[in-house]
């Protein structure tokens, strides 16, 4: 299993905030406000900037109520749930994003699908667990700072969903983290589990933002210098891991750590 | 339908064969794409037509004018073609190839249920089915009533896997609802069994089946909030109508057929909703009249009635009219400068104009 790569070495990290990185934002907004996107439909650049697109399929696992569905909907800029209903069945999002490859100065267009199922339909529909698992170049597993026990139950997430899947990107989410104040799990127990288990780990709030002078319509620009730090971390972690299949980087087994 | 210049042009009309709903027109002009429309009433009465024929099973296929040649042509049942050319030199045969080809790119709806193996597939707008294979046509009341609403109500997904317990057809064992947002507010639902997974139905798949008839899709999006075709002709005091066949147990329905002045939509829906409930109990049966076996109770039920909202009421001066015309019911709610002598007339050629629609 590949070394996930340190952060901000794939990609520039605060690309989207550069002049050139907005020029590229612009085509996944429409009128300050996040684009949604058919299935039919992607993000089109003017016309000279032709850019490669990158897909993915990232399935989002973790305990009943810890903020799957809110951290999918802030992902993609739509109202997040106020209140917890159970997702019924399998759900999936689409989320374009522009980041520049550290390397080659390139830019790629990230089309994340994120792949979320309540807890509870993936416990009652064998089939349903099996669909999410298929083919699927990511799992995000997700704990809530303010639920312990969906913390500690991380290494058996991890072992059930992930087990068979060696080859796969694997990312931790802490959630809730506005509430950090009431969090069960101290940062020593964060800074143990990274220590063990070697995998990136990120903390999200998935509240919303900022809302646009008419008081109703999400700020799409404040969405997403929210949730930047994720996008580019998945596809930070995505991209190297492509680059490792293709036998482009050597494995971790050469790749002592520094 | 003649044209001066030299050239001619041709029009491409499709329509729903069930519904006669205009799902797209194109036309050109000397060959080049042109914005020249017909005008509602001329697509309506060349559907009418070669539907009246249809029904004294005559099948109407082509007819010719001093300088325009018309075909028609319905395919499995779920669709008819129109063209019409004035060009020079046009048969009546090289319009029916032109029509085969241009429904080879319809065919996606009920091509692409067969390929998925399910009889029941539907597009959606906006929690309505605009277009639906025969066979979700035909499901239970409680589940094509339930379905779209189901849809309608959820926070908008790229695509959905939700087993759905069928009040009807199935109560205990759950089926698979699929739902795919080809265009946003446009989504392409299929009810199935195990088969097929979510993940076949990847966007290479969808792109293969649905990006050619992109035009006809993106056509079908403001039937969702209006819930009729654009430039469809309905007088400005219509607030709000209701129309329900009967027989078919459809309904065609909106609250928001021109501007937005007066009421707000829910309170429209509000006062339609009402009006339903006091007409079906008092005066009009909720089902249709054919079973009413007694001649003389046929005779007996009143055809039309409305009431004028009283003051102290909200919304007072508006009016609301029913009138039944055998398998067709149709509830308007109208502004309160609309003369209450005009509202029958009103209502009735209404009622004929909406008709080809259901
Ligand atoms: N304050 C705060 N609340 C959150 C956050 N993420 C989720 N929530 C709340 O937590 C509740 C549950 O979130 P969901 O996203 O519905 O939970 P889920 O993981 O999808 O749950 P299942 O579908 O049952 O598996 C909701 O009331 C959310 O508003 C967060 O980052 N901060
Ligand atoms: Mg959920």
């Amino acid at each position: 299993m590949a070394r996930p790569p340190a952060h901000g070495s794939v990609v520039v990290p605060d690309w989207h905030e550069t002049t050139e990185g907005k020029e590229y934002l612009a085509c996944i907004l429409r009128k300050s406000r996040r684009r949604v996107f058919g299935l039919l439909e992607r993000p089109v650049l003017p016309p000279p900037v032709a850019i490669d697109t990158a897909s993915y399929k990232i399935f989002v696992s973790g305990k009943s109520g810890v903020g799957k569905t809110a951290l999918v909907a802030k992902l993609a800029g739509l109202e997040v749930p106020l209140v917890h209903h159970e997702t019924t069945g399998i759900q999936t999002t689409v989320v374009f994003w522009p980041a520049k490859l550290q390397a080659s100065n390139r830019v790629i267009m990230f089309r994340f699908e994120f792949w979320d199922c309540g807890e509870s339909a993936l416990k009652k529909f064998d089939h349903m667990l099996l669909a999410c698992k298929e083919n699927t170049d990511a799992f995000l597993f997700l704990f809530s700072f303010t639920d312990r026990a969906s913390f500690e139950d991380l290494p058996g997430q991890l072992a059930r969903i992930a087990g068979e899947a060696p080859g796969v990107v694997r990312m931790v989410i802490g959630s809730k983290f506005d509430q950090y104040m009431h969090t069960d799990v101290p940062e020593r127990d964060l800074t143990a589990f990274r220590q063990a288990w070697q995998l990136p780990l990120l903390r999200v709030k998935s509240v919303p933002g900022r809302r646009l002078a008419d008081g109703r319509t999400l700020d799409g620009w404040a969405g997403l210098a929210d949730i930047a730090h994720v996008l580019n971390g998945l596809a930070e972690q995505l991209w190297h891991q492509d680059q490792v299949a293709a036998g482009l980087l050597p494995t971790s087994a050469e790749n002592t750590p520094s | 339908m003649g044209e001066e210049g030299t050239g001619g042009s041709v029009h491409l009309l499709c329509l729903a064969a069930s519904s006669g709903v205009p799902l797209f027109c194109r036309s050109s002009r000397g060959g080049a794409p042109s914005r020249q429309q017909l005008p509602f009433s001329v697509i309506g009465s060349l559907n009418g037509v070669h539907m009246f024929g249809q029904n004294l099973e005559v099948q109407l296929s082509s007819a010719r004018t001093k300088d325009t040649t018309v075909v028609w042509k319905s395919f499995h049942d779920s669709i008819t073609l129109i063209v019409l050319s004035s060009e020079e030199g046009t048969s009546e045969l090289k319009l029916e190839r032109l029509l085969q080809m241009v429904f080879g790119a319809m065919e996606a709806l009920s091509g692409f249920a067969e390929a998925m193996g399910t009889g029941f597939v539907s597009l959606m707008v906006s929690g309505r089915v605009v277009s639906a294979t025969e066979g979700w046509w035909r499901l239970g009341t409680p589940e094509a009533v339930l379905l779209p609403w189901l849809v309608g109500s959820l926070p908008p997904q790229a695509a959905r896997d939700y087993p759905v317990y069928l009040p009807h057809g199935s109560p205990t064992v759950p089926h698979r609802l699929l739902t795919l947002t080809l265009l946003p507010g446009l989504e392409l639902c299929l009810l199935c069994g195990p088969r097929p997974p979510l993940s076949q139905l990847g966007p290479q798949l969808l792109e293969r089946w649905w990006q050619p008839v992109l035009d006809p899709l993106r056509a079908c999006l403001p039937l969702g909030p209006r819930g009729l075709p654009y430039g469809f002709p309905l007088h400005k005091d219509i607030l709000g109508l209701l129309l329900l066949h009967l027989e078919l147990k459809r309904c065609l329905f909106t609250v928001e057929p021109l501007g937005d002045k007066g009421p707000s939509p829910e309170q429209r829906r509000r006062l339609l909703r009402h009006f339903y409930a006091l007409v079906t109990s008092t005066h009009f049966p909720p089902e249709p009249l054919e079973k009413v076996e007694d001649d003389v109770s046929r005779a007996q039920l009143p055809r039309a009635c409305y009431l004028v909202l009283g003051p102290g009421e909200p919304g007072t001066g508006l009016r609301l009219i029913a009138l039944q015309l055998g398998l067709r019911l149709l509830l308007l709610l109208l502004a309160p400068q609309s003369p209450t002598h005009g509202l029958r007339s009103l209502a009735t050629h209404t009622l004929h104009t909406l008709s080809p629609l259901l």
